[in-house]
């Protein structure tokens, strides 16, 4: 008991039951639920991807996170302490969605200042900001005003000032939004990188590839619930396997005579191609080559986490999450 | 590192104004100075010291009130629409300290801008061979004093309220800020015991700016007595304390979604 208290006082991210409830309107009589009994908890050194569409509570589990918003109900902890300790949200690094840095200032001067604002001065100030200004390949236009910069220079001078203090826990807010494949390329490099240095990263984003890419772990967050949660192995290798099957010589509503429920039946390029799990597919074959069908191609479908993904949006379709309530 | 951080806090404050060419104020000044120096001799003969102290403090009032209202009202909510508070709040940074670190460097904006227009007023009036007073240097005490209330107040309500109720709320003050006392003697003329109740409470709760305001004086060359001067910018520090003290409290607990 004692150990499991002192494990949780370690971790960098623990949330309990996490919930959020936004009131709108000019008498706030309007309740929209975000994010509803959230569990989450990350361990030192592993790069964690909240996964789901627009709405689905991830940006605001964030900001609970972050101290920006306070939740309804649950609890969150950084380091063992509440978000809003300034010490904990010390070791915190922050690039939240759409940033926009204060663009009176040049981008070196904005990533001074946060360092400043981190507790760095002096010499170990100026050398951080070289080294980060270089990790992003900004440094040719950090003496530029940021009113300036492109979308994606903006994204790398706050990605600068997230690692500025090299945080124990990187949180980001969907990172490669808006950047052209060198920048994506970057900061999935940069997140790795920053895994190798022993930190921890958290971050959202509905980019399936980048997920499955970086990612550890993953949860699956619908509608303000987490759907699906694990590593991304486990979550793929979770489902049936299933196989794909081409068949030439036979029409498609024959095919689908033969063929099981689960089994789904379409007419690709003129070739009836059935789709279905591993024991219903091998029956199927059986069967048509039985009835004098020719099969031109049998093949295991991947997974991926994009299908995962559908699925749990497909279940979690009704909830009255993320809309208004009563 | 708290009070490295409060700093770095306020002179971005005050780098933001000076970049943003808010110091184009005093240009415009210094041209009014000019200008009614050159209008005010070829018309006026008699009074000159007078008519030039009241358009000198007059015009320097009026430019850093609705400076001060502008800067104030949008402080916070320009940041809260931007987005820029979540690279900023997010760090170790309390929220009251970054209001304070704000309050800090509009305060230091309108310091700068005062003083500059300061001394090119009574430059002017050193050109013309008058001399620089008691009252007048009273005056511009009084007025950085007011400056210090306008500001605080246009801080707190852009806690809350976007920019344009801000500064509306916050000019509006300041206007009946002047005239709290006006307003509680006509009030309690009133027959209406509610008009009579909301005249006082008018003139509890609204600034009493007037108690700053010793521009008067500066023109007429009556000298403002230490013990005024002190009362005023004991009010003024007061009142200004519980408005940034009610700012805080509002800012801390908001949802920044």
């Amino acid at each position: 008991m004692g150990s499991e208290a002192a494990r949780g006082e370690e971790l960098p991210v623990v949330a309990r039951g996490l919930s959020k409830t936004y009131r709108l309107g000019f008498w706030m009589n309007r309740r929209v639920r975000a994010l509803e009994g959230l569990d989450l908890e990350l361990h030192p050194g592993e790069v964690f991807g909240l996964l789901g569409p627009n709405g689905a509570g991830k940006s605001t589990a964030l900001k609970i996170l972050l101290n920006l918003v306070q939740p309804s109900a649950g609890e969150a902890r950084l380091f063992g302490r509440p978000p809003s300790d300034e010490p904990a949200r010390r070791r915190v690094g922050f690039l939240p969605e759409n940033p926009a840095p204060y663009e009176y200032l040049t981008g070196r001067e904005f990533v001074r200042l946060c360092g400043t604002l981190c507790g760095l001065s002096g010499a170990e100030l100026d050398g951080r900001v070289k080294e980060v200004l270089a990790v992003v390949n900004m440094e040719r236009a950090a003496d530029l005003l940021i009113r300036r910069y492109s979308k994606g220079m903006i994204q790398r001078i706050a990605l600068a000032q997230a690692l500025i203090h090299r945080p124990a826990l990187l949180v980001l807010d969907e990172p490669t939004s808006g950047l052209d494949p060198v920048g994506r390329r970057l900061m999935r490099d940069i997140i790795l990188a920053e895994r190798q240095r022993g930190a921890t990263v958290l971050f959202c984003t509905h980019i399936i590839p980048d997920v499955e890419a970086v990612c550890d772990r993953v949860a699956v967050l619908v509608g303000g619930r987490a759907v699906r949660r694990g590593t991304t192995q486990e979550l793929l290798s979770a489902e049936a396997p299933r196989w794909e099957l081409a068949v030439d010589g036979m029409g498609e509503e024959q095919v689908r005579a033969l063929a099981a429920p689960s089994v789904e039946v379409a007419l690709v390029a003129g070739r009836a191609v059935a789709r279905g799990p591993d024991a219903d597919v091998q029956a199927l074959l059986r069967k048509v080559t039985e009835a004098g069908g020719r099969v031109s191609r049998l093949q295991p479908l991947r997974f991926s986490l994009e299908d995962l993904f559908m699925e749990a949006l497909k279940e979690a379709r009704g909830g009255t999450v993320g809309s208004e309530i009563e | 590192m708290r009070i490295r951080s409060f700093g770095a806090l306020a002179w971005n404050g005050f780098r933001e104004a000076r970049r943003n060419r808010v110091t184009l104020v005093v240009g415009a000044f210094a041209v009014a100075l000019l200008v009614s120096g050159m209008l005010l001799t070829s018309s006026t003969v008699a009074a000159l010291e007078r008519v030039l102290t009241d358009v000198g403090l007059g015009s320097m009032s009026l430019s850093l009130v609705l400076l001060s209202v502008f800067l104030s009202s949008g402080l916070l909510s320009r940041e809260i629409e931007r987005r820029t508070i979540f690279l900023v709040v997010s760090k170790p940074v309390s929220r009251g300290k970054y209001l304070l670190a704000r309050q800090a460097g509009t305060m230091v904006t309108l310091t700068v801008l005062l003083a500059a227009m300061s001394l090119l007023f009574w430059g002017q009036l050193l050109a013309y061979g008058f001399p620089v007073t008691q009252p007048m240097l009273a005056a511009v005490a009084g007025l950085w004093l007011e400056l210090l209330v306008i500001t605080s107040l246009g801080l707190c309500m852009s806690s809350f309220a976007g920019q344009l109720t801000s500064g509306v709320v916050t000019f509006a003050a300041y206007l009946a800020g002047h005239l709290s006392t006006d307003l509680y003697r006509l009030a309690s003329r009133s027959d209406s015991g509610s008009a009579r109740a909301l005249g006082k409470a008018a003139y509890y709760l609204l600034p009493n700016l007037e108690k700053l305001n010793f521009r008067g004086q500066a023109t007429y060359g009556v000298a403002v007595e230490a013990g005024t001067l002190l009362e005023g910018a004991a009010y003024a520090a007061g009142y200004a304390a519980v408005l940034l003290a009610l700012g805080v409290i509002v800012f801390s607990r908001r949802d920044f979604k």
